[in-house]
C-alpha cells in the first residue's frame, strides 16, 4: 500500500497530469484509504513542488502543472471517501475578483498556491458583486474571505464588501491583494490580511487560522 | 522645429512575409475562436453585421471581411490635441511621443521617503513635472487620487490634470459608461464646448483589453460611447506570455492583434471613422516571481512588434514601457533604456510608460526627471544622420585645414546646438569638480531638478467658470456605495 500512496506523490512531483487519474483509481479499486492517498500522496507531493517553487528551484509553469495533477487525482479520490470522513484542511478560504474587474490570473495563482498548501478554496471567479461575496460568506462560513483587484477604478470595492462583511459575519478573516493594493490601504479598509504576491497571501492565510 | 522625436534611423524585426502571416494567423483565429464579448450591446451589433454569437459563452466569432471593413475605416493620422496648440501631438507614422507611465496607486513620499497610497497632490506634482520636462509629450494622470471619495477618483484625477498641464491628457479610467459620460463631458468642459473639442479633442482614452481573447462590458459600452463623442481611443492588448497568451512573443502579439482588431471592428461599426489607435503592452510573466517583466527584453521587442502591425495596419502605435526596479537608481535606468530604445527605434508613434517603478505602480519624482534623460538620448540615437553640403562641412575642414581645430568656427556653434546631445543629469565633469561640489550620485541631481521645477515652473490653470462646470460635474457623480446587485440565484 505504501509504494502505490508514494507513486502517487511522485505523480505530483513529476507533474503527470494525463496519467495521474488513472493511478488515482487504482488507488481506489486496491482498498486504499482514499483519505491516506489525498493526505501522504497528494498533499505531501503538492507541498514538495510548492517548497522547490518557494525555493527559485521550479517555474510557476511547473508549480501550476503539480497543481493540475493533484485536482485530477482529487476528483477521483474525494468521492471514493466514506461520508462523513474528511480531509483535514488548514481551513476554508472562498476568493473572488470584485465586480467590474475580470482580472484573474494573480486569484488564480493565490488559490493554487493556496490549495498547495492544504487550503480548500472556493473561487467564485472574476467580476463578482459585493453582494455576492457576503451572501457566500454567509453561506459557507469560510475561514477566510479574499478578493482582489488589479484597477484603481475597482480597488475601493474590498472596503465596500468588508465593512458589512464585519457585521454580519465577524468570525470570517479577510484578505486582499492586487496590483495597486498596499499594506497601507489594505489597513485603510480594514482588512486582516494583505500581501503582494501569491506566496505571501499563503503566510497570511496561515496566520489568520493559525 | 515640429512636436515630437524626429525619427531618421529604423530596424525592423518582422519582415514583410512575418506581418502577412501574422494578420493572416489573427482572421483565423478571430474566425475560429472568436472573442468574448461581454457586453449586449456589442454583441447584438457584430450579430447584426453577421458575426457568430455563442450567447451562452458569450462569444463572437468575427469574419474576415469585418476585420478588412473596419482596417479599411480606420484613421491614419490621429492628432493629440492639446491645451496649448504647441503641445499637439500628431501621430503621423513619422514622429514619436513618449508618454509618462499612469494610474499607479503607490508613492514614495518626496519629503519623507515614506512609501504610501498615492494623493491628488502627488498627481498635481507629478502633472507640474510632466508639463516641464521636454521629453514627455502627451500626459497620463500618473497616480490615482486616492484620498479622494472612491466613486469620483478617476474624476478628480481628469481634473488635476486639466488644470496642471497643457499637454494633452490621455486616461484609462473610463470603464463604465457612466464614466465615459463624465469624462467627455469634462472634457468638453475643458476644450470650451463640444463642437471645439470634436475639432481639437485635448483628453484620449486607453482602453485594455483582457487576454486572451475578452472584452469587457463596461471598457466596451465606454468606448462605443467615447467613439460616438470624439474621444480618440487607444485599445491596449497586455498578453502576458506564458500565462495569458503562449510563451513565444510572436504567439502573444497574435492574441494581442486579435484583441485589438476585435475591438476596432466593434468600434468602425458602432462609429465608422473614429480615431483609434492601436495599443500594445506585452511582457511575460517572470516565472519565478509572479511579477510581469516590465522593462525586460522581450517587453521591448514586443513593443517594437505592436508598432510593425500598427504601421502594417496603417495605424498609429501606442506601446509600452515599464520598470520592475524598487527605486531609482541601476536597474530603474536599464530596465527604461532596454524597454524604449527598441520600440523607439521600431518607430513607436506614442509609448506610455516611464515614471512609475514596481511595473508601472509606484510614482518616484525623481525616477520621472531621469527618464526624461534617457528619452533624451534615444531621441538623439534616432533622429537619423545624413550626409549634406551642411553636414559634410567640406567647405569649414577646407578652411580649417591640417592640424588646427573647429572650436572658433560658426558651423561649431551652429551645430553644437541640433547635433550634440545635452544631458542635464548625466554629469561629464572630472572627478575633481564632481568631488569638490559632494559627490553627488544621479539620483541627488535628479532630486534637485524636480525640486526646481516644482519652485519655478507655472502651468496656467482653466478659467473659473470652466473649474466650476468640472467640480459640478464631480460632485454629481458622487455615489457612496457602487457594489453592484447579486447575480447569484
Amino acid at each position: 500500500m505504501e509504494e502505490i500512496v508514494t507513486r502517487l506523490k511522485n505523480a505530483v512531483i513529476n507533474y503527470e497530469m494525463e496519467t495521474i487519474a488513472d493511478l488515482a483509481k487504482q488507488i481506489v479499486d486496491q482498498g486504499v484509504d482514499p483519505l491516506v492517498a489525498i493526505e501522504q500522496g497528494l498533499a505531501e507531493g503538492i507541498k514538495t513542488v510548492g517548497e522547490r517553487f518557494g525555493k527559485g528551484e521550479i517555474f510557476l509553469p511547473e508549480l501550476v502543472m503539480g497543481a493540475e495533477a493533484m485536482k485530477a487525482a482529487l476528483a477521483v479520490l474525494e468521492p471514493a471517501v466514506p461520508a462523513g470522513q474528511h480531509r483535514a484542511t488548514l481551513g476554508k478560504v472562498v476568493i473572488g475578483t470584485v465586480q467590474d474587474d475580470i482580472h484573474e490570473i494573480g486569484k488564480n495563482l493565490v488559490s493554487t498556491m493556496l490549495s498547495s498548501n492544504g487550503f480548500e478554496v472556493v473561487d467564485l471567479g472574476v467580476n463578482v458583486p459585493a453582494a455576492d461575496f457576503l451572501k457566500k460568506a454567509g453561506e459557507l462560513k469560510p475561514n477566510i474571505l479574499a478578493m482582489s483587484a488589479l484597477m484603481t477604478t475597482t480597488m475601493p470595492r474590498m472596503g465596500e464588501i468588508i465593512a458589512p462583511l464585519k457585521k454580519e459575519n465577524p468570525s470570517v478573516k479577510t484578505i486582499v491583494g492586487g496590483a495597486p493594493v498596499t499594506d497601507v490601504y489594505a489597513k485603510e479598509i480594514g482588512s486582516d490580511g494583505y500581501s503582494g504576491d501569491a506566496s505571501g497571501a499563503v503566510d497570511s492565510a496561515k496566520k489568520l487560522v493559525g | 522645429m515640429s512636436y515630437g522625436i524626429q525619427r531618421g534611423i529604423r530596424f525592423q524585426i518582422l519582415s514583410e512575409e512575418d506581418l502577412d502571416r501574422i494578420h493572416w494567423g489573427t482572421l483565423h483565429i478571430l474566425e475560429k475562436v472568436g472573442v468574448q464579448v461581454d457586453s449586449p450591446t456589442c454583441r447584438k451589433l457584430l450579430k447584426e453585421n453577421g458575426c457568430e454569437i455563442d450567447e451562452k459563452a458569450r462569444s463572437a466569432k468575427i469574419p474576415s471581411h469585418l476585420v478588412e471593413e473596419a482596417i479599411r475605416k480606420k484613421k491614419s493620422t490621429i492628432t493629440l490635441a492639446a491645451r496649448n496648440p504647441k503641445y499637439d501631438a500628431r501621430l503621423d507614422l513619422n514622429h514619436s511621443h513618449m508618454c509618462a507611465n499612469g494610474n499607479g496607486a503607490v508613492a514614495v513620499d518626496f519629503e519623507t521617503g515614506a512609501r504610501r497610497n498615492s494623493t491628488k497632490k502627488d498627481l498635481i506634482d507629478s502633472t507640474t513635472l510632466c508639463d516641464a520636462l521636454p521629453n514627455v509629450h502627451v500626459h497620463w494622470p500618473m497616480v490615482s487620487s486616492t484620498d479622494m471619495p472612491p466613486s469620483v477618483v478617476h474624476l478628480h484625477d481628469l481634473e488635476a490634470s486639466l488644470n496642471h498641464t497643457e499637454k494633452h491628457v490621455m486616461y484609462e479610467t473610463g470603464v463604465t459608461l457612466a464614466d465615459a459620460k463624465n469624462l467627455t463631458a469634462m472634457g468638453y468642459a475643458a476644450a470650451g464646448g463640444e463642437k471645439e473639442y470634436r475639432r481639437r479633442p485635448i483628453t484620449s482614452c486607453l482602453q485594455c483589453t483582457y487576454a486572451p481573447l475578452q472584452h469587457d462590458a463596461g471598457v466596451m459600452d465606454a468606448s462605443l460611447e467615447f467613439a460616438r463623442s470624439g474621444v480618440p481611443l487607444v485599445f491596449f492588448c497586455m498578453p502576458q506570455p506564458g500565462a495569458t497568451g503562449p510563451a513565444t512573443m510572436v504567439g502573444s502579439v497574435v492574441v494581442g492583434n486579435a484583441e485589438v482588431l476585435s475591438a476596432l471592428v466593434m468600434t468602425q461599426l458602432s462609429t465608422p471613422g473614429a480615431a483609434v489607435i492601436y495599443g500594445l503592452g506585452i511582457a511575460p510573466l517572470d516565472m519565478r516571481t509572479t511579477v510581469r517583466a516590465g522593462g525586460s527584453p522581450e517587453h521591448a521587442i514586443c513593443s517594437a512588434m505592436g508598432t510593425e502591425m500598427a504601421h502594417y495596419y496603417g495605424m498609429p502605435s501606442c506601446v509600452g514601457v515599464s520598470g520592475t526596479a524598487k527605486e531609482p537608481g541601476i536597474q530603474a535606468a536599464i530596465e527604461t533604456y532596454t524597454g524604449c530604445v527598441g520600440p523607439l527605434l521600431a518607430g513607436a508613434d506614442l509609448m506610455c510608460g516611464i515614471g512609475l517603478l514596481e511595473d508601472s505602480s509606484c510614482l518616484h519624482l525623481e525616477q520621472v526627471v531621469i527618464d526624461d534623460e534617457i528619452v533624451g538620448a534615444i531621441a538623439r540615437l534616432i533622429r537619423g544622420e545624413w550626409a549634406c553640403d551642411d553636414t559634410m562641412a567640406l567647405d569649414v575642414i577646407e578652411k580649417v585645414g591640417i592640424g588646427k581645430n573647429y572650436l572658433a568656427q560658426k558651423h561649431t556653434m551652429q551645430y553644437l546646438k541640433t547635433d550634440h546631445f545635452m544631458p542635464t543629469l548625466i554629469d561629464r565633469r572630472s572627478e575633481d569638480n564632481w568631488s569638490k561640489t559632494g559627490k553627488k550620485s544621479m539620483k541627488d541631481t535628479a532630486r534637485e531638478k524636480v525640486k526646481k521645477i516644482l519652485a519655478e515652473h507655472k502651468v496656467p490653470a482653466l478659467p473659473d467658470d470652466v473649474n466650476k462646470q468640472l467640480v459640478a460635474i464631480i460632485e454629481n457623480s458622487r455615489k457612496d456605495l457602487w457594489g453592484g446587485e447579486s447575480k447569484v440565484q
